[in-house]
């Protein structure tokens, strides 16, 4: 049996520089990211946090490899309460420039089997890709609360 | 233990009669599908055929259901020799209201083998991406020719 693997792939109308801004500057993942600040513009051992809409810290997690704006590695052991007891999983951003363009491969991995963060992620993450594929081509991305359980998740944590 | 399978979801601002339009409309695929066309009477029990610009069979099948503009499954058999030989495969694609006057798209790919799984997954996110960008922007992400 093998583990649980999330792998999703979009193509963006914008750089790999303005894609690797939007992944890793808080005042822009708030524009996409469920109006989440999530900050990952750090070297390797430096932190990726995120913080709520409300405010609550959501994440507090070791970047571990970052090679702008190609590649980018951080843990993801979300704070939440009802989320707490699996060990880290570990997500992975890769930036593939094709001419102006973007692929983006996101991979979240090492889950142990039956996770349950694993079901969430694998609805946030096209979720969340969507909106920032929406946000760089359009200027705007889509709001937070056409993900029923993101909404619940952020009134939850409000 | 469960089949192969491929699933990718999208979210797109527009409404479910454009993106059921952008998946199946000749002047839609042409741009979005990489220049391929639909060959079907888009009926239950229908024979499906997707056409390349050269006029090659890609894909080979069925419509088991279509309900316009909200769910379409395929029976689908992938022409190339290598992967004609893993057999039949199912296609279902929804269309779903969502807030903020978006839709959500889910694409589910079952498949009898590994190699159909690899195909569609390089083909998938290209011909999504590029159905997103055409209906919220006016402009394709790809360019339109099979990379």
């Amino acid at each position: 049996m093998s583990k649980p693997k999330f792998v999703y792939v979009t193509y963006i109308a914008a750089a790999p520089e303005k894609v690797w801004q939007a992944l890793t500057k808080p005042d822009m993942t708030e524009q996409y990211w469920f109006g989440y600040r999530v900050a990952a513009d750090g070297k390797a051992g430096d932190r990726m946090t995120a913080f709520s809409p409300a405010g609550k810290q959501a994440h507090d997690d070791p970047i571990l490899e970052s090679d702008p704006p190609r590649k980018l590695v951080y843990a993801w052991q979300p704070l939440h309460k009802d989320m707490a007891g699996e060990r880290p999983s570990r997500v992975t951003f890769e930036l593939e420039p094709f001419k102006d363009q973007t692929r983006l491969t996101v991979v979240h991995d090492e889950f142990d089997e039956g996770s349950k963060i694993f079901g969430m992620i694998s609805k946030g993450w096209p979720a969340v890709l969507s909106s920032l594929k929406s946000f760089l081509e359009t200027g705007r991305g889509l709001q937070p609360s056409w993900d029923e359980d993101a909404a619940k998740r952020a009134a939850a944590e409000a | 233990m469960s089949k192969p399978t491929f699933v990718y979801v999208t979210y797109i601002r527009s409404t479910a009669d454009k993106v059921w339009a952008a998946l199946t409309e000749p002047e839609f695929t042409a741009k979005t599908w990489f220049g391929a066309r639909h060959e079907t009477e888009w009926k239950p029990g229908a024979a499906w055929r997707l056409i390349l610009q050269d006029g090659r069979v890609a894909d080979a099948g069925e419509i088991v259901e279509i309900d316009k503009p909200r769910r379409l499954v395929l029976k689908w058999r992938n022409e190339k020799p290598e992967l004609k030989e893993e057999g039949w495969s199912r296609c279902t694609i929804e269309i779903e209201s969502a807030a903020d006057n978006a839709v959500k798209l889910t694409v589910t790919h079952e498949a009898n083998g590994p190699k159909l799984i690899e195909a569609v997954s390089g083909s998938w996110p290209r011909i999504l991406s590029n159905i997103k960008s055409l209906l919220e922007t006016g402009e394709l992400v790809l360019e339109n020719k099979i990379q």
